[in-house]
């Protein structure tokens, strides 16, 4: 990985380099699959705590693991024009899904519930996570921009593809602080631990929307990539925080599902390390 | 028929070899030799000034962090798999446990950013810088403390071991009386 004194201002960027030997794209590609690894074990656990009542409540599955195997596929061989046809259909799928689940979820999670938008509050808290369904979107759409750069495409609608992985990896980043920020509400902000994403991810995000303005300036550049590597170590710092918050439960983890099922979702800090790990790789490679 | 399904079920997840040692604590002396044999290879390397790709200390450094990252991803799950069969109550112990899992992670997260540094470092012809070497002292540091909470764990509370393990043959001179069982909840030696 380059260091970041060698884009200094004026210097040029290369247009895709490699890190051990995999490409910018292809690392984009295995971090959309690992994102949607990561989020459908916490989808599972939440549509089987509310008893999957919906046949749409089985769809992120399908979406999610269509998405997993096609950028595998797309990064393992990334010139088959089948494959990468493939993957922008699972990543189109998946894009597609997250939004209208994050309908969804604010359909049946706060409009139809007792109370409606009058305990909007108390919805958010306590029924299905209203940006949740959006990580799917995510992991689709860094899908979809890794296969066009593959192809060849540099810009689209004159932006560059680095810029729009960027975009995406801030978007998604304020979400997850936002997601995080009213889950750790419900949880009383009980440990100091809990304002990290709170605090953090917001600074990356900043910084990864910064950096894709200014992406010949090697400051901005160390600030940003240093946030982004303070919120991927984070993600792991949460993931264990997560593991102990399970613990914290009646019976701990010996209790098995009874634990997993009312503990904070084990995968989602996790989600932010690689989300993390992808504006990273768009900062540094591509 | 349904136990019969289930029994061949969980026989079926078990896999055809069934170990009755816990797995973790093996996992976990190759996290630990690995990680600290790269530590340590990487400060000889800098102390004799070799570069970060030189022609011993470097590869060797490199190829222990990530054998120690992928070892490490099995000392994970085999971690939370024996917690998932240990049945610890309130008490010292678990506060204990409870540290040691939220360490764990932190610990692999840290060994991730360490390994893409030094796989960075890799086409370098300048030695290893100093601040790469703090982090990885970091990281091992983490790891001491993960070691002595595991350590404590398993030699003072007992946990995954008491009651499982084949007692030593030991020859007693006459008659002793037998000495309860201490309970892991039970477990700082003045109360017991």
């Amino acid at each position: 990985m380059s260091s970041p004194g060698e884009y200094g201002c004026g210097g040029t960027r290369p247009s895709v380099t490699p890190f051990i030997g995999i490409t910018g794209y292809q690392w984009l590609l295995i971090l959309a699959a690992v994102q949607a690894a990561l989020l459908m074990p916490d989808a599972f656990v939440g549509h089987y705590r509310s008893g999957f009542t919906l046949r749409a409540q089985y769809v992120p599955f399908v979406t999610g693991t269509l998405l997993v195997l096609s950028a595998i596929a797309a990064a393992v061989v990334p010139h088959t024009p089948v494959v990468t046809r493939i993957a922008v259909i699972a990543g189109s799928l998946a894009l597609a899904s997250g939004v209208v689940g994050a309908g969804y979820h604010h359909w049946y999670g706060i409009a139809t519930k007792p109370g409606g938008y009058h305990w909007l509050l108390h919805h958010l808290m306590h029924h299905a996570p209203p940006l949740a369904p959006l990580a799917l979107s995510t992991a689709g759409a860094l899908e979809i921009l890794a296969v066009l750069g593959i192809s060849g495409t540099a810009e689209i609608w004159g932006t560059s593809i680095r810029v729009l992985a960027l975009t995406v990896v801030g978007i998604a980043l304020v979400g997850a602080a936002m997601q995080a920020g009213l889950l750790h509400y419900r949880g009383a902000y009980n440990n100091a631990a809990m304002y990290f994403p709170v605090v953090v991810l917001p600074l990356a995000a900043a910084g990864v929307f910064w950096n894709a303005g200014a992406s010949h300036n090697a400051t901005v550049h160390v600030i940003a990539s240093s946030l982004l590597w303070i919120a991927f170590a984070g993600g792991f710092f949460g993931a264990g925080m997560h593991l102990r918050g399970m613990d914290r439960q009646m019976g701990g983890l010996y209790m098995g599902v009874a634990a997993i099922l009312d503990a904070p979702p084990a995968g989602a800090p996790l989600l932010i390390a690689a989300l993390s790990a992808s504006g990273l790789i768009a900062m540094e490679l591509l | 028929m349904t136990r019969r399904t289930s029994k061949s079920a969980r026989a079926l997840l078990r896999g055809p070899i069934v170990l009755s040692a816990p797995l973790h604590p093996i996992f976990v002396h190759f996290t630990i030799a690995l990680t600290a044999a790269s530590f340590a290879l990487d400060l000889v390397g800098r102390v004799l000034g070799q570069s970060a790709n030189g022609p011993s200390t470097g590869p060797a450094a490199l190829w222990a962090l990530g054998a120690a990252v992928i070892v490490t991803v099995g000392t994970l799950v085999t971690g939370v798999l024996s917690r998932m069969r240990a049945p610890v109550g309130n008490g010292p112990a678990h506060s204990y446990l409870r540290v040691h899992m939220a360490l764990g992670p932190l610990f692999f997260g840290l060994l991730l950013v360490a390994f893409t540094w030094r796989c960075g470092l890799y086409n370098s012809v300048s030695v290893v810088p100093w601040s790469y070497l703090v982090l990885v002292a970091a990281v091992c540091a983490i790891m001491t403390v993960q070691g002595y909470l595991g350590g404590e764990l398993v030699y003072r509370f007992g946990t995954a071991v008491e009651g499982r393990y084949r007692a030593l043959p030991i020859e007693h001179p006459g008659p002793r009386p037998c000495r309860p069982l201490v309970s892991m909840v039970a477990v700082e030696p003045d109360r017991a």
